[in-house]
């Protein structure tokens, strides 16, 4: 595993620059105070749309703030919730197609029924809908996106779960008199898990741009916050200023980029299926 | 190839059936003008071919759209009026941004003693572009028809209670109640007099049934059938309006022979075309897009202020708004807002007013000095009030925008002025559509920012800021909590004459100039541009551009 992951560094020159970029962003993220001149939030109506210099590299925003430094806190809303949105839809996803999958009959059929009315909404018209219903601040948009997420992962772990169950080691657990939990968390999830991950991985880039696009339309956390969404539509009003917009915008590529490269990096090193010779 | 046949059949069919229509209802259109004026349009082919011959004097404006109707009786909307203005007159008229109305197409007018009978003669040798003469009978036509359209602009006639007509001159208005407004009112665009003969003729009805019994409004969608300087003969909705010279315009005319009204309101398109030469005149300007027009020859830059208007609310309630309810909590915030720094972010333009009645309107005190802002005071009161170390408040703020200024940037910086006194503030972002709108108009809401546009051009309608107003209620400020100032507002209302307004209007502004749950922030700027050749441009808050004001230079 080790050197085939050695190998996909040496081999896969989109997955390195993905995890190049994305660890940049995290660290950023982390050391924001750090790294930032200024305070994200600090207005100064004397310095506003000035062009990007030495004092602001990135320029200032309409009301004088440092665009450089918000961009570097606007990270942290990014990353946590493109990260978290998967992680928790992947968990309620998971648990939820494996149960499906394995009871079957009627349970399968009522369960998937329902994920599958949330999954024939438009997802980002859903989002936009619970968001304006609950009010919108980082957490109700997360909430969002993770109800528009998980019924994806449902019913990929209950195809998979599907063929698993059918094999021989399912069989005789159940002969052995393994209890149904028993068999769906030791034998079930385990062996049906690797597909989940990969779709994970992709899946996080994704989530970075539908949280960018939900707070570009107002439905994210409560300005002043840096969001690099929000930030993209505060300089829609200042089109030919194109730092304003710019720059978050670019922030938003490279780090939904970065995410896919490493997802798609990922996939190539889990899937059996799809695995190069390496 | 059966298939094919028949599609090529259909086709052939819709073809013919359209060039049909068309035909059809040009030549009635023609027949029926023709009949009308005969001697007008042959005047008008004729001021056509000379305007062809001077040729330059036609003039391009682009502006917004929203708006679906040309009809003096429905318009409700912004932009239209400025079409409305050129093409009909009204009986009183804003010839000045920051005035009074005046008389237009009447000649004097008088009050009675209890001020609730109005009685107006009309000018002489007024005349329609349809060569008919401008009399009594028209003017209560055109009231009554809007009053009973129970359109959008209906309430502008809610004061008024019948009109009689005893001479062709003469019109008495007879009032429900006194109305110190009721001449601004006269001056609004569903107030314009229309051509009763043409327009009854085409389906137009002012009786008390017009609601569903005028059906002129295609017709009035067509063409125009006013007295005004220009006569609109095409209107392509959300596309294109084209005006032309009246050419028996009984008063004055200005030299431009013909305006295209071009609707489209995307800011930098209009900077493009602007700059090309393509249109004269570019009413949806924005603060980036005047930046890249600055120092171009041939281009002048206009920024003025609107009558819309944003505002901090603290609701009195102390169960909603907390420690906002406070007077001198509220005194403080006042006292702590950086209205320069709020007029810098809106874009050059904007203006504070002196308290709740805006810059510009008859009887305004002007505006607010942008060095009352006075921290250490604002933190005195704020100890006085019980609050030495400040509070954490809420601030609700809704995703609309006062003319293309997000609320939410106000919120921001407002946020960021309280938090130099110690207020921290947390905006709170709701959708209008999805609850905020309803607390706001139910009074549910603590501590907000919204702004207020202008029903029409009068002083008045800012009386609804007065405690038992509709926005003072909307503030929980209840006519018994200051019952004083409460009583301004029938006062108001009851005076008619300038100098008893412009009276009342002081001491309403004086009243709430330092107290009230009400911090007025900004007026909206209206950036505009237009080329030098123009003269006479100029910004107006009831027609966005008066268009009988302007020549080619």
């Amino acid at each position: 595993m080790i050197r085939a992951a050695k190998k996909l560094f040496k081999s896969n020159y989109l997955f390195t620059l993905g995890v190049v970029v994305c660890i940049f962003w995290i660290i950023m993220a982390i050391f924001a105070p750090v790294v930032a001149p200024y305070d994200p939030i600090e207005q100064n109506a004397e310095m506003r749309l000035e062009a990007p210099s030495l004092a602001h590299l990135f320029g200032t925003d309409n009301f004088g703030r440092d665009i450089f430094s918000r961009v570097i806190y606007g990270g942290r809303y990014s990353l946590l919730a493109g990260l978290l949105t998967v992680l928790i839809a992947g968990i309620i996803g998971t648990f939820y197609g494996a149960i499906a999958g394995y009871v079957g009959g009627k349970t399968d059929n009522i369960m998937m029924r329902l994920s599958e009315m949330i999954l024939s909404f438009p997802s980002l018209i859903l989002a936009m809908i619970i968001n304006a219903v609950m009010g919108s601040n980082l957490f109700n948009t997360m909430f969002a996106l993770v109800i528009v997420a998980w019924p994806t992962y449902a019913r990929l772990m209950r195809s998979v779960v599907l063929s698993i169950k059918e094999n021989e080691y399912v069989e005789a657990a159940e002969v052995l008199g393994a209890s149904r939990i028993r068999i769906l968390t030791k034998e079930i999830i385990p062996n049906s898990i690797q597909s989940v991950l990969i779709m994970a991985t992709t899946d996080i880039g994704n989530q970075i741009l539908m949280f960018s696009t939900l707070s570009f339309l107002g439905l994210g956390s409560a300005p002043p916050t840096p969001e690099w969404g929000m930030m993209v539509s505060d300089g829609v009003e200042y089109f030919n200023k194109f730092w304003v917009a710019g720059f978050p915008g670019l922030a938003i590529f490279t780090m939904a980029v970065g995410a896919n490269f490493i997802g798609d990096g990922l996939r190539d090193l889990l899937d059996p299926k799809l695995r190069k010779q390496f | 190839m059966k298939k094919r046949l028949m599609a090529l059949v259909l086709a052939g069919a819709m073809a013919f059936s359209l060039a049909a229509c068309g035909g059809n209802s040009s030549s009635s259109d023609s027949a029926s003008e023709a009949a009308e004026s005969e001697s007008a349009e042959s005047e008008e082919a004729e001021s056509s071919t000379d305007s062809e011959s001077t040729g330059n004097n036609t003039v391009v404006i682009a502006m917004g759209s929203g708006f679906d109707t040309l009809d003096p009786g429905q318009v409700y909307e912004k932009y239209p009026q400025m079409i409305i203005n050129a093409c009909y007159e009204t009986l009183f008229k804003f010839y000045s941004n920051d005035g009074s109305a005046e008389p237009m197409l009447v000649d004097t007018y008088e009050f009675s003693e209890d001020n609730t009978v109005l009685t107006l003669t009309l000018k002489d040798g007024i005349t329609f572009a349809s060569g008919n003469t401008m009399t009594s009978a028209d003017v209560a036509f055109s009231l009554n028809r809007t009053k009973n359209l129970q359109g959008n602009p209906a309430f502008i006639t809610d004061t008024i209670d019948s009109i009689e007509t005893p001479d062709d001159k003469t019109v008495v208005i007879n009032l429900t109640q006194p109305d110190g407004a009721i001449l601004s009112k006269l001056a609004y665009s569903a107030c314009s007099i229309l051509d009763s003969a043409v327009v009854t003729e085409n389906g137009g009805s002012d009786a008390e049934d017009a609601a569903t019994a005028d059906t002129a409004q295609a017709y009035l969608d067509s063409t125009s059938a006013g007295s005004g300087m220009f006569v609109m003969t095409s209107y392509i909705p959300d596309s294109e309006i084209v005006l032309e010279k009246n050419p028996s315009y009984w008063g004055e005319s200005t030299n431009v022979d013909k305006y295209i009204i071009q609707i489209q309101d995307d800011a930098n398109t209009q900077m493009m075309t602007l700059s090309t030469g393509d249109i004269d005149i570019a009413c949806n300007m924005t603060e980036d897009t005047m930046s890249e027009l600055e120092g171009t020859d041939g281009i002048t830059l206009l920024n003025s202020s609107t009558k819309t208007v944003s505002f901090l609310m603290m609701n009195m309630d102390e169960s909603i708004g907390g420690p906002v309810s406070d007077p001198k909590v509220q005194q403080a915030i006042r006292l702590a807002v950086d209205y320069a720094g709020i007029q810098t972010i809106c874009g050059e333009g904007t203006t504070t007013p002196y308290s709740i009645i805006q810059d510009g309107f008859f009887g305004s005190l002007g505006q607010r000095s942008t060095d009352y802002t006075d921290l250490d005071a604002a933190k005195a009161l704020l100890e006085e009030a019980g609050y030495p170390d400040g509070f954490d408040v809420d601030l609700t703020v809704c995703d609309l925008a006062m003319e293309g200024i997000p609320l939410t940037d106000l919120a921001q910086k407002v946020a960021s002025d309280l938090a130099q006194i110690g207020i921290n503030v947390n905006i709170v972002s709701e959708a209008w559509a999805a609850g905020y709108g309803d607390d706001y108009r139910d009074g549910k809401l603590g501590f907000t920012v919204m702004y207020w546009g202008i029903d029409y051009n009068d002083p008045n309608v800012q009386l609804e800021f007065l405690p038992g107003g509709v926005v003072g209620l909307r503030a929980g400020w209840t006519a018994e909590m200051d019952a004083d100032i409460a009583e301004l507002y029938t006062k108001a209302t009851n005076a008619t004459e300038d100098a008893d307004r412009e009276a009342v209007l002081k001491e309403i502004q004086e009243a709430t100039y330092e107290y009230g749950p009400f911090v007025m922030l900004a007026q909206a700027p209206c950036p505009m541009a237009y080329n030098s050749r123009l003269s006479g441009v100029a910004f107006s808050d009831p027609y966005t551009v008066d268009l009988t004001q302007v020549n080619v230079q």
